[in-house]
């Protein structure tokens, strides 16, 4: 899968692209009008005065230049501008996904209130084509939802639902990211937009929809029994196990994830360990406690078993 | 004109050396068996005096100071820590006390020159240059209120009153010191059931608990005045033997009041479901019936003495006892509770019935440690 920088001019979905046709048509607009803004500039200063002043030329220039042109410009700017708003806002019954700013992370949930809503965390995949409406909330603080290749940045605001619609138009592998600044993690809390063929998508969402495989309790035993004896069930779900805490991310399909703690780490042993030792040190500011009483032995067990949960 | 400060400046500069040539000439007298000259004694003894009064003021929230529970933590803290020095109404103070330069004052007619903030201070801060220690965890101040609790009642205590106070129906010096149980049956009782609510309870407790909570309290990484100074005179051996008679006494049964029942409700929803919307954990994760899953580092709760949960809940929230990954954990979870909160769910642990199961009970006393036993520091 092709991974794409978070950049907003590499545009992968129509509202990206709207975005960054209208940075270009601002930029060259820009370029051309200080050409020629120079250009009259220097012309001014080379000419001999003239001895007669044609002076209905030159009222005509002042007009036309001063008044006329800025005019037009602005107004034909204006119209490109609310054309694109509209547009952002169009809507679209198709697939809803509710994303919520948490305290560094994001908790995403397909078909939000629906009976088969699935919840995810960190992750998001598209179907490539298809339109999606983004609904978003956040308990705490205003965080700002971004996928740059994707859409416009949208805030996320206490007490209040905001809406972004986006339309990926390419495959491939895109960041998203935070874009206001909520905290001293504000820097280490992203995410991972895939989009993928209509085919690939429901599969994907058909299997997230579905318990933890219970294989990977029987096999990892004494890694799951770590996780409940620890009082990780506190905080986190295991869908298909006893495990039904909210107040983190749901851990049902972690290991299937690309990354770890809102992309801070690669989805690895070595990462998983790391981070439930001392997550601080990763994040600072996260909420998740530290498990420094485990021993390196216990750390590899509960990771293993965490990470067979695909 | 000018002559004057030259004077005065040499004047100062021949003190300060004639000062410094007794000094390291050792001429002067540290003895404690001459004791201070009368003026200096009274003048230094007033200075003591102006600064308690004037430091102390300030000190405005005290707790309800006439809780029996809270008069008897204080009075077993006092015969552990200050009746050797200052007497109590059973004994008068050991005789070195009053060799000591300034004495150590016999306490129960000396109460009365002191305002309750005042003796507060002076508990807490101890007093510079007296053989008056400051208490050894300056944050639990709800400790040295429990002491200023009792300190309050001594004048004029009789000496029934007194023992049956610090000492409940233990003896307080013969029978059990010699197994080094009479420390910790003043206040936890002979059963261990914590003297209705002198202290917690201990009796029925996980082993794996009791020990680490002693070793955390004698380095001090769970702050206590009370605890530090009893746990750190502690052997590791000792240590072990105490963890298992404490375990190993039945646990006493629960205590539900009629009026406490509707806190005791919330409190369930409380321990069972947690707070989402304010990142509180469901408390039975952890602390859950004895289905033998839970951590043998994680304490029972069942049956525990409200007060006591109450207080510590506040103190996992304030952060004073998060020095572990264990109370880091505790400190995280009850972040979001509030105080009427806290109060709820210690209702419902004080009032809930079960006891640990004899299987997880036998599992944590036969030596057998699951996984991650032990290694709770």
């Amino acid at each position: 899968m092709n991974t794409y920088a978070a950049s907003a001019l590499q545009a992968a979905g129509t509202d990206a692209s709207m975005v960054a046709d209208l940075f270009w048509i601002m930029l060259w607009g820009a370029v051309l009008i200080w050409i020629l803004t120079m250009a009259l500039a220097l012309y001014a200063v080379c000419r001999q005065p003239p001895r007669s002043s044609r002076r209905r030329w030159s009222m005509l220039l002042i007009a036309g230049g001063g008044v006329v042109v800025p005019t037009v410009v602005l107004g034909a700017l204006l119209a490109q501008g609310l054309g694109t708003l509209t547009a952002m806002q169009r809507d679209a019954d198709t697939l809803q996904i509710a994303v919520t700013g948490e305290r560094f992370w994001w908790r995403v949930h397909y078909q939000p209130g629906g009976e088969d809503e699935v919840a995810l965390a960190n992750e998001i995949r598209l179907p490539v084509g298809r339109p999606a409406e983004i609904l978003l909330n956040s308990p705490e603080v205003i965080h700002s939802f971004w996928i740059p290749a994707l859409a416009g940045k949208t805030d996320m605001l206490p007490g209040r639902q905001t809406r972004l619609v986006l339309l990926p138009t390419r495959r491939g592998r895109f960041q998203g990211l935070c874009a206001e600044y909520c905290g001293s993690a504000h820097a280490q809390m992203a995410f991972t937009v895939d989009v993928v063929s209509e085919a690939a998508f429901s599969r994907w969402l058909n299997h997230q929809r579905a318990a933890a495989r219970r294989q990977s309790a029987e096999r990892h035993a004494r890694g799951a029994a770590l996780f409940v004896a620890h009082g990780c069930p506190a905080c986190h779900t295991v869908r298909g196990t006893g495990a039904r805490g909210v107040i983190g991310p749901d851990l049902t399909h972690v290991g299937s994830r690309p990354t770890l703690g809102a992309a801070s780490l690669p989805m690895t042993q070595d990462s998983m360990q790391r981070w439930i030792r001392h997550p601080d040190a990763v994040k600072p500011g996260v909420l998740m406690p530290a498990f420094g009483m485990l021993t390196p032995d216990e750390l590899a067990e509960l990771s293993a078993y965490l990470l067979s949960l695909r | 004109m000018k002559s004057l400060p030259r004077h005065l400046l040499w004047f100062a500069a021949t003190a300060v050396a004639v000062g410094l040539l007794i000094t390291v000439a050792g001429l002067v007298p540290v003895a404690a068996s001459k004791g201070h000259w009368a003026p200096v004694k009274r003048f230094l003894h007033f200075t003591m005096q102006r600064s308690v009064r004037t430091q102390a003021r300030g000190i405005a929230e005290a707790p309800e100071l006439d809780q029996p529970a809270l008069i008897r933590r204080g009075a077993g803290t006092y015969a552990h820590n200050c009746a050797l020095c200052h007497g109590a109404p059973d004994t008068d103070r050991a005789s070195f006390a009053r060799l000591m330069i300034p004495p150590a004052p016999e306490l129960p007619p000396k109460i009365s020159d002191w305002q309750t903030h005042e003796l507060f201070w002076i508990v807490r801060h101890g007093i510079k240059y007296t053989a008056m220690p400051a208490w050894a965890a300056s944050q639990r101040s709800d400790e040295v209120w429990a002491v200023v609790a009792f300190l309050r009642q001594m004048p004029g205590m009789s000496e029934q009153r007194y023992e049956s106070l610090a000492y409940g129906n233990a003896n307080p010096d013969g029978g059990a010191a010699s197994t080094g149980l009479s420390a910790c049956m003043h206040c936890h009782g002979i059963d261990g059931g914590g003297r209705r609510g002198t202290a917690p309870r201990l009796a029925g407790q996980k082993q794996a608990y009791l020990r680490a909570s002693l070793r955390e309290y004698a380095d001090g990484r769970r702050p206590s005045g009370i605890m530090q100074p009893i746990a750190a005179a502690l052997s590791e051996r000792r240590i072990d033997q105490l963890a298992v008679h404490f375990s190993r006494l039945p646990p006493p049964p629960a205590v539900a009041t009629e009026s406490d029942r509707e806190a005791a409700a919330r409190g369930a929803q409380i321990a069972r479901n947690g707070i989402a919307q304010r990142d509180v954990a469901p408390c039975d994760a952890c602390h859950a019936p004895a289905d033998g899953t839970a951590h043998p580092r994680y304490p029972w709760l069942n049956g525990q003495d409200a007060d006591y949960l109450v207080e510590q809940l506040r103190l996992f929230r304030n952060r004073v006892r998060a020095q572990t990954p264990a109370a880091a954990l505790m400190a995280a979870a009850a972040r979001g509770l509030t105080a009427a909160e806290s109060r709820d769910v210690s209702l419902y642990y004080q009032s809930a019935q079960t006891a640990p199961t004899d299987r997880a009970a036998r599992a944590d006393d036969s030596g057998h440690r699951p996984a991650s036993g032990g290694h709770a520091n």
